[in-house]
């Protein structure tokens, strides 16, 4: 075993993260570890990366007891780790990123920049990553700067890599480079720790599998010897409808008419249309348009040209105020950047879009407040797990009585149960007479959910598939002449 | 729950110490003039409280405290009524505030640059016009606003509650407070939200402004001058009370009785200070520790807590 953890425990201010955290991994190995959020795999992580101290248990490393007090000494040692929420300099360009820290000198402490960025470029080169060594890290979108911290990760020639939900963010063609890179990694002879909360993903890389629930390892074994179900029901604990089905309505009234939208660069000629009690699919590749056109929508960016009709009314959007006036929701991709207050009550959260309706001139009327928001308003937005924290943002919405709602990934990095709860949310907005547009990268999500899927591809809509198309389908359109 | 009432167990201590430590402290001449001293800077902070939790900051409420209570001061004695004199003051200081959120929100610079620079320019304006020399022979009626009682209760300390009061309901119980929180906790989610971000950005400053035109309207009634050279550093001041409060410079937290009770344990500081017979210059250093080790306090209180504790936390 090269790496291998003994009863480990942790405490948060009297919340017990960790309850007994076991963990063997051999040398070559693929080891996923699963668990719903707040299961203990983040923190048990971070304790093995040196990020945080445990209490007690027993961390052996490559045979002899350690105990790393920081990131630097786990990475002399040898492990690397790739974050689930980006820990990068965006001022900073991808190759001074990737060498942080360890950046290539001339001696007197010069730093030798033109070898860092030529290093960078042998090293993207090499793994085929969709970035130049120059670029700054703040104009990469979410996903190619997770593909630089898998770079830093790899650069660091780690033997044991820790990838924390790497392809949360990522489109299935990506999540595909990611399999590639990880298996070179191991094909190498190094470890590799991989947590994922995709299922799908699973089987493709095999290896063996632990499972965390509460603070607690409940499974270890071979994943070739264990079914989905079965590795369902440890992570919950129970057993749990693993397939979300959605019952369809018959659509109403035309809620959203979209007519030829453009703005250059990203969308081309983008017309749509979303009727009442609808929950309309839009997949694509990362750099499709899914985004831009959510936030073209919404007035967070212009349009150059098109129109837009919310209820058979024109409406000219030109910030997310007129939006919101207009009847539009957007529950944003980046939760915590564009969504939540987090240091802020949920019950300002929930009533940010919805004053309006609570106050009379422009003093709050207490009593609607508590009406509207019921109880547990007081908690901190930001203490709520990940799916509760989605759960606050739809419900902004839902108070606000949006009636074209633009769901942005709206389940990722959420675990099996909220997912569950998120689409249910989704439904019952449809139910209750609103138009819902969701984008996700995860046909399977899609397919579950929507009515009927539009696919993008290079700003335009390049297809729209009926409620049973499949996978092969989506993602022939999705991908058609994208390939290099 | 314990250290999140630590400054106010602090002031009571403070305020305790002192009567055992000074046998004139307790009294009512002294207690009058801690009020009347710290009036100011407690209205001050109120501003800052709001500028602050709606994630700004003002660095020149010195020289619009200045400013103002020079050009309140020339109307006057140009003729004009006391009124008149005082609310053209105080309109005054909102109007630079105003000047400070349009130029934050608006054309979004910084706003640490933006008052960083208008602080230069009020305090410049405020000397042009008055040629560097203190307006004086100010109505008599004027002083009532500095130095007048009711029922032996400083005016002033009237005035501070009444704006307390007031900012403490804009904050808590209006529609525009609570996009100040949210604003200042996230911008990007204010936005997106619909909430009309600079628009609330830009009133919160002018009110932050007016309240300190109103302060240098009590300044100014306390020397009965309108001094150009007012108010210097009293900007850092009023931040070290919101501070000391519970304010957080990252925006989104703050309240009113957390700022009054920052500023009061300054006030009191400086008070025991001179009472004790501790210098000047002790005083300053002692001030600058009880600002760090209020904010050490906080840090160390959310870190427990188990949130708010940077990246290598949860």
């Amino acid at each position: 075993m090269v790496l291998e953890l003994r009863s480990i425990q942790k405490c948060f201010g009297g919340v017990q993260a960790l309850r007994s955290g076991d963990l063997r991994v051999a040398a070559g190995e693929v080891h996923l570890l699963l668990g719903e959020n707040g299961a203990g795999k983040s923190t048990l992580m971070k304790i093995v990366a040196g990020m945080q101290s445990a209490e007690s248990g027993e961390i052996f490393w490559k045979g002899q007891p350690v105990r790393f007090r920081n990131p630097a000494e786990a990475q002399r040692a040898g492990i690397g780790m790739v974050h689930q929420e980006s820990l990068l300099a965006p001022h900073l360009s991808v190759a001074e990123n990737i060498y942080l820290g360890r950046e290539p000198r001339r001696g007197l402490g010069w730093v030798d920049r033109a070898r860092a960025v030529r290093d960078a470029a042998r090293l993207i080169e090499e793994h085929r990553f969709p970035l130049r060594a120059e670029q700054l890290v703040g104009s990469l979108s979410p996903a190619g700067r997770q593909m630089v911290e898998i770079c830093r990760a790899v650069a660091q020639g780690a033997s044991l890599l820790i990838f924390d939900e790497p392809t949360s963010s990522l489109s299935d063609a990506e999540s595909q480079e990611v399999f590639r890179i990880v298996r070179g990694l191991r094909d190498r002879g190094a470890s590799v720790i991989y947590i994922t909360h995709r299922m799908e993903e699973l089987r493709q890389l095999g290896g063996r599998v632990t499972v965390l629930r509460d603070g607690e390892t409940v499974f270890t074994g071979a994943m070739a010897e264990v079914s989905t179900p079965e590795l369902s029901r440890h992570m919950v604990g129970r057993s749990v409808e693993t397939i979300y089905r959605r019952e369809p309505l018959a659509p109403g009234r035309e809620m959203l008419r979209v007519e030829k939208l453009c703005r250059r660069g990203v969308l081309h000629d983008v017309s749509l249309t979303l009727r009442a009690g609808e929950i309309v699919g839009l997949a694509g590749l990362i750099g499709a348009g899914r985004t831009e056109l959510c936030r073209c929508l919404f007035g967070v960016d212009r349009a150059d040209a098109g129109s837009v009709h919310v209820e058979g009314r024109a409406v000219r959007i030109r910030s997310p105020r007129d939006a919101v006036r207009a009847g539009l929701a957007l529950i944003p991709e980046d939760r915590q950047k564009d969504g939540l207050a987090a240091g802020l009550p949920v019950r300002d959260n929930v009533l940010m879009a919805a004053m309006q309706q609570v106050s009379r001139l422009g003093f709050l009327d207490s009593a609607r407040v508590r009406a509207l928001v019921g109880p547990g308003g007081d908690q901190r937005a930001g203490q709520l797990s990940g799916g509760n924290q989605q759960k606050v943002v739809i419900r902004k919405w839902v108070l606000s009585g949006a009636k074209v709602v633009l769901f942005d990934e709206p389940a990722r990095g959420i675990d099996v149960g909220a997912k569950v709860d998120v689409f249910a949310a989704m439904d019952k907005m449809a139910r209750d007479g609103a138009a819902v547009l969701m984008v996700s990268s995860e046909l399977t999500e899609l397919m579950q959910v929507a009515d009927r899927i539009l696919v993008m591809r290079h700003g335009r809509i390049a297809a729209e598939l009926p409620r049973g198309a499949t996978q092969e389908e989506i993602m022939r359109h999705a991908a058609l002449e994208s390939l290099p | 729950m314990m250290q999140r009432l630590l400054p106010f167990f602090t002031l009571i201590a403070l305020f305790v110490g002192l009567s055992v430590a000074s046998p004139h402290f307790l009294t009512t001449a002294n207690l009058g003039s801690v009020i009347r001293q710290t009036a100011v800077l407690n209205i001050m902070a109120l501003g800052m409280t709001m500028i602050i939790i709606a994630g700004g900051i003002d660095l020149s409420v010195g020289a619009i405290l200045a400013l103002s209570g020079l050009l309140g001061c020339m109307l006057m004695t140009s003729g004009y009524p006391t009124w008149m004199g005082l609310c053209g003051g105080v309109l005054v200081g909102a109007a630079c505030g105003l000047a400070n959120g349009v130029m934050t929100a608006k054309l979004r610079i910084n706003p640490f640059i933006v008052t960083l620079g208008t602080m230069g320019i009020y305090r410049g304006i405020a000397l042009i016009l008055s040629g560097g020399l203190g307006v004086h022979s100010l109505p008599k009626s004027f002083s009532y606003l500095g130095e007048g009682s009711v029922l032996g209760i400083p005016f002033v300390l009237l005035v501070l509650l009444v704006c307390g009061a007031a900012v403490h309901i804009l904050l808590e119980h209006t529609r525009m407070g609570r996009y100040a929180f949210a604003i200042g906790s996230n911008p990007d989610a204010a936005f997106y939200a619909g909430i009309p971000v600079a628009f609330h950005t830009s009133a919160i400053y002018a009110a932050g402004g007016l309240l300190a035109g109103l302060a240098g309207m009590i300044e100014a009634s306390r020397l009965m001058t309108g001094q150009p050279t007012a108010g210097q550093g009293y900007e850092l001041q009023a931040i070290a009370a919101v501070v000391i409060g519970g304010g957080s410079l990252r925006g989104g937290a703050g309240s009113v009785v957390g700022t009054l009770i920052g500023a009061f344990i300054m006030g009191l500081l400086s008070n025991g200070s001179d009472l004790l017979g501790i210098s000047p210059y002790v005083q300053q250093a002692l001030i600058g520790a009880v600002i760090i080790l209020a904010v050490l306090l906080d840090e160390l209180r959310k870190r427990n807590a188990g949130n708010g504790g940077g990246l290598l936390h949860r």
